[in-house]
């Protein structure tokens, strides 16, 4: 026994778990996520993946041999950051994107500051923001899988429309690769359950997210409605898996839940105040920038000094529950729960009138635009069409319903489309749009309307609505400058070009749905 | 559901590997080395010289002061000298070397019983006293020193410490299979000291046999309960052993005794009766020879000064084929690394642990940057925060480090280190810089002074 001993302090054992088996554990808890991107998107999803991940994996290993360090690429961590960044980009966009997005993470935000550890904020995160800005039209093409474009449930959401919730959940929706809510959940949850992730970060992200949006996003704690908001928009991906990243998240766990309900918080702001799509990635992004001040500021005493420990050291006994509350706390939640309460009870108490009113307005503007029916009955067969954005050459044009009116004897008097254009000048337009079985125009009618008084508001004036009045064109053109001739040429409203061109697309997108899809106005 | 402590970690246990081994006693056959200094305080003043004949329970040394510990001669022979060798821990001490003549004779009045109703309470803090009783669960606090706080009837705990939660050490769980009425039996003495007193012996639940003898030998002491804790390093430790059975936190600049607590090793506590009650001091106390490295692994009642080599060799030695990477005293969680096998156990030895792989070594191999997992924080069984006391040590930012982060509180148990996927050195580190600051602190006091 000669040989020589190791001499070291201690401990002499440790624990098996390494910087790679963590990130290679946060890699498989994606995976789901990844995968159901893939079977619901095609193999462009999965091309993008790819490239995302091997760009990052590169960068770092280039930067590794370039800098002249020890080669770092090798503790998973680019992979995790290259696969986050994949799971947030859209399935349409072009592969050179990801590409870029991954040197960006890995180059500026994650090496240049100092490599593992020494990120200021999320490089994943940082990388999506940063192709958000720098390429926002690849950025947010979003498609359905047979081809037509959609708008994000997000998108639909902010315009106050329905969304089909099941689709979010299950990740079938139009969105981002890694939006699938169930698997999110799923590898969350395993993290959470093996300790990898921690549970004061993604609880009170929700819990202050879901919270803010019940309180001001102005239909209360309507649980299909919150449900809507916390499965979209990457709310889910962002709690479980961008939050809690540990080198941009506080350390303790009361700055661990403070930096939580501030990106829940901020998100729900962004998403009732502001535009909606992107708005969580930029709150997670804030959050990360406020870390190093909670980090100094927000310091856990140890156990001994803490006030409780304190009073038992010296022989004080335990204060009944309610004094150990502090009572700034028992009065805000006070507050927050009567507000909750109180707008929640506003919104279901008038929610059936606003959505009669609606109805009725609806009927009213039928009966305008067909002037001989009395009754309308609904078209269920072109019902798969409604809520989504209709063709390519409308702007963004919705179909909501197409209704077949007949007269008092039961005889068909003709039929009536209601469109939606998004494109208007001040939101939404919506009309109605009446039609002989023969395809010729009656009449069109506002349903919706609130662009600029004596510009915009004017089309609703015969001289501009009542051009429609007895047409029939494949496609109305929009003449700026007036001295219309024939019959498909419509004479703008002067000063109010957009919104013109939102009624005329509009009425564009009727007449197509009405030959195209209804396969009407044929017979002649 | 089994009380425990916040924070703390689960490293493998490696018990089996000697647990089965019962309790054999060993006499060393070479000279036996004594330090002078095998306790917290002042070294001991040796009271024999060369030459001189030496008995087995004689005292070689005496304690110079009131926090210090007698020395007593574990064997019989001469006196071969009084000087400087190397000691376990690495440094160069004072030591009383004897020639052993391997009859083991004991000097007179060793081993006699006696009534412990005929002696009064200061009797009986004085036996302790001249037994050299300290502290066995690896501090070293000379025992009689804890027996005496300021108000005796405030003390509301004796807690008799049986966690034994440092992986591989088994040398506890067989004292309590074996000896449960002779650790009773110190108990007894010790609430006798304590009349307000509530004896507690806490046992984790990975020595259910320990915890049915222990159970058993309670059944005649109604004074004394049997705490069953939660297996998790480090449960034997003061703090949270006390924060299980109290409830109570408290800082480092205060005693146990300040929480109206006692609390000792169950080894210690076995001492203590045999001082009282046999009149026998402290010669000799349970030690654990484990490891991969080594052949058979045993536990032993081993003689104060015997040779850690000798030791090594009665467990049947270093495995054919395996290569000893290292040797501590102790369990690896707090145990040292011994740079020589040329050394006396001491009193305060409990373990000797062969390890034919090094888990320092192969994480120095896998250490990155620190990830901010926040692991450090949540084993942290004071409540600090590793990760932020690094990074002030790192910065040179003592003063944060020390009245910001309480970064002079950790008790240095090693949990943090264990649990860091990064592998950085934590606890290496909070040591060093717990030295320097302590060091300022003297050198500034000591410039007060002048």
């Amino acid at each position: 026994m000669n040989q020589t001993l190791n001499i070291s302090s201690g401990p002499h054992v440790r624990d098996r778990w390494t910087t790679r088996f963590i990130m290679y554990i946060v890699c498989l808890a994606l995976l789901p996520t990844a995968v159901i991107g893939v079977i619901v998107n095609g193999m462009q999803a999965l091309l993008i993946i790819l490239v995302s991940i091997g760009s990052a994996v590169g960068t770092e290993a280039l930067f590794d041999l370039l800098a002249k360090k020890p080669a770092t690429w090798k503790d998973g961590s680019a992979i995790v950051t290259g696969l986050m960044l994949a799971l947030t980009l859209s399935p349409n966009t072009p592969v050179w994107l990801p590409a870029i997005g991954s040197v960006f993470a890995i180059l500026v935000v994650k090496c240049l500051f100092g490599g593992l550890g020494k990120n200021f904020v999320n490089p994943a995160l940082a990388a999506r923001c940063f192709l958000l800005i720098s390429f926002p039209s690849s950025m947010t093409v979003y498609k359905l899988v047979d081809g037509v474009s959609g708008a994000t449930p997000i998108a639909e959401l902010a315009q106050g429309k329905a969304v089909n919730i099941t689709s979010m959940f299950l990740g079938t929706a139009p969105g981002v690769i890694g939006g699938s809510v169930i698997a999110i959940i799923a590898g969350g949850l395993i993290l959470w359950a093996m300790d990898i992730i921690h549970g004061q970060i993604w609880i009170s992200v929700l819990v202050g997210f879901t919270v803010f949006i019940g309180l001001f996003g102005g239909q209360g704690f309507d649980p299909k409605f919150l449900a809507a908001h916390l499965c979209g928009g990457g709310v889910m991906l962002g709690a479980f898996f961008m939050a809690t990243d540990y080198v941009t998240s506080p350390v303790s766990r009361l700055g661990q839940t403070v930096y939580g309900l501030f990106i829940g918080i901020l998100g729900a702001m962004f998403r009732c105040f502001g535009t909606a799509a992107d708005s969580f990635s930029y709150s997670i992004i804030i959050a990360n920038l406020f870390v190093p001040l909670i980090d100094r500021f927000v310091i856990s005493k140890p156990y001994a000094f803490r006030k409780r420990a304190i009073e038992i050291q010296r022989g004080i006994d335990k204060p009944p529950l309610f004094k150990r509350i502090p009572r700034p706390v028992i009065v805000l939640t006070a507050i927050a729960l009567l507000a909750g309460l109180a707008l929640s009870g506003v919104y279901m108490l008038t929610k059936d009138s606003i959505e009669q009113q609606m109805a009725e307005k609806k009927m009213q503007a039928y009966r305008t635009v067909l002037s001989g029916a009395e009754t309308f009955e609904k078209i269920e067969a072109v019902s798969a069409y409604e809520n989504q954005v209709y063709g390519t050459k409308f702007g963004r044009v919705f179909i909501n319903e197409a209704v077949v009116g007949k007269d008092g004897e039961g005889k068909l008097a003709g039929y009536a489309i209601s469109v939606t254009s998004s494109k208007g000048y001040d939101g939404n337009v919506t009309i109605s749009v009446g039609l002989t079985e023969a395809g010729k125009i009656t009449s069109v009618s506002f349903t919706e309307l609130h662009e600029t008084p004596g510009k915009g508001m004017l089309a609703a004036d015969d001289a501009f609505i009542g051009q429609f009045n007895g047409r029939k064109a494949e496609s109305f053109k929009l003449l700026k400058d007036g001295g219309s001739q024939t019959d498909d040429e419509i004479d703008g409203v002067s000063g109010a070009t957009v919104t013109s061109k939102a009624v005329v697309n509009a009425v564009n997108a009727a007449m197509d749905f009405y030959y195209n899809v209804m396969g009407g106005g044929r017979n002649e | 559901m089994k009380k425990t402590f916040r924070g703390g970690v689960h490293p493998n246990e490696k018990k089996n590997l000697s647990c089965n081994e019962a309790l054999v006693p060993f006499d060393a056959k070479g000279e036996m080395v004594f330090p002078l200094s095998q306790h917290i305080g002042k070294p001991a003043k040796a009271v024999v010289k060369k030459n001189d004949p030496v008995l087995v329970g004689q005292c070689i040394a005496e304690a110079d002061g009131f926090v210090s510990a007698n020395v007593i001669s574990s064997c019989s022979g001469t006196v071969k000298a009084v000087e400087k060798r190397r000691t376990i821990s690495g440094a160069l001490l004072d030591c009383i070397v004897v020639d052993n003549d391997g009859q083991f004779t004991m000097a007179e009045g060793i081993g006699e019983p006696r009534d412990p109703e005929t002696m009064t309470n200061e009797e009986i803090v004085d036996a302790v006293k001249k037994a050299g009783i300290v502290g066995l669960g690896g501090a070293g606090f000379p025992t009689h020193v804890k027996l005496m706080p300021k108000d005796p009837s405030a003390i509301r705990f004796v807690i008799a410490n049986g966690a034994e939660c440092e992986p591989y050490l088994t040398c506890n769980d067989r004292l309590m299979r074996e000896s449960a009425p002779a650790i009773m039996d110190g108990m007894e003495i010790l609430l006798r000291l304590f009349p307000n007193a509530e004896g507690v012996v806490g046992i984790e639940d990975n020595k259910p046999e320990a915890i049915a003898a222990m159970k058993e030998a309670a059944e005649t002491h109604p004074r004394v309960r049997i705490l069953t804790l939660k297996t998790k390093y480090p449960q034997g430790g003061e703090h949270n052993l006390i924060e299980v059975v109290t409830g109570a936190d408290y800082p480092l600049s205060k005693l146990p005794a300040d929480m109206g607590c006692i609390v000792d090793n169950v080894g210690t506590i076995l001492a203590i009766g045999r001082a009282v009650l046999f009149n026998e001091p402290l010669f000799r106390h349970v030690l654990t020879v484990t490891g991969e490295a080594v052949n058979s692994p045993k536990n032993f009642i081993v003689r104060d000064g015997t040779n850690v080599l000798e030791l090594i060799e009665a467990a049947g030695g270093i495995r054919e084929g395996m290569e000893l990477k290292k040797v501590l005293a102790g369990g690896p969680m707090m145990g040292f690394a011994l740079a020589s096998l040329d050394v006396p156990v001491v009193k305060t030895t409990n373990g000797l642990t062969c390890l034919s792989e090094d888990g320092s070594e192969k994480a120095e191999k896998q250490m990155t940057a620190c990830l901010h997992c926040g692991r450090c924080t949540t084993v942290c069984p004071t409540g600090l925060l590793p990760q932020f006391m690094a990074e002030a040590a790192e910065m040179g930012e003592y003063e944060r480090y020390e009245k910001k982060l309480y970064g002079l509180e950790c008790v240095a148990c090693g949990s943090c280190s264990y649990i860091c996927p990064a592998k950085r050195p934590l606890t290496e580190t909070f040591k060093r810089v717990k030295a320097e600051i302590m060091a300022e602190k003297r050198a500034k006091a000591a410039g007060g002074q002048k």
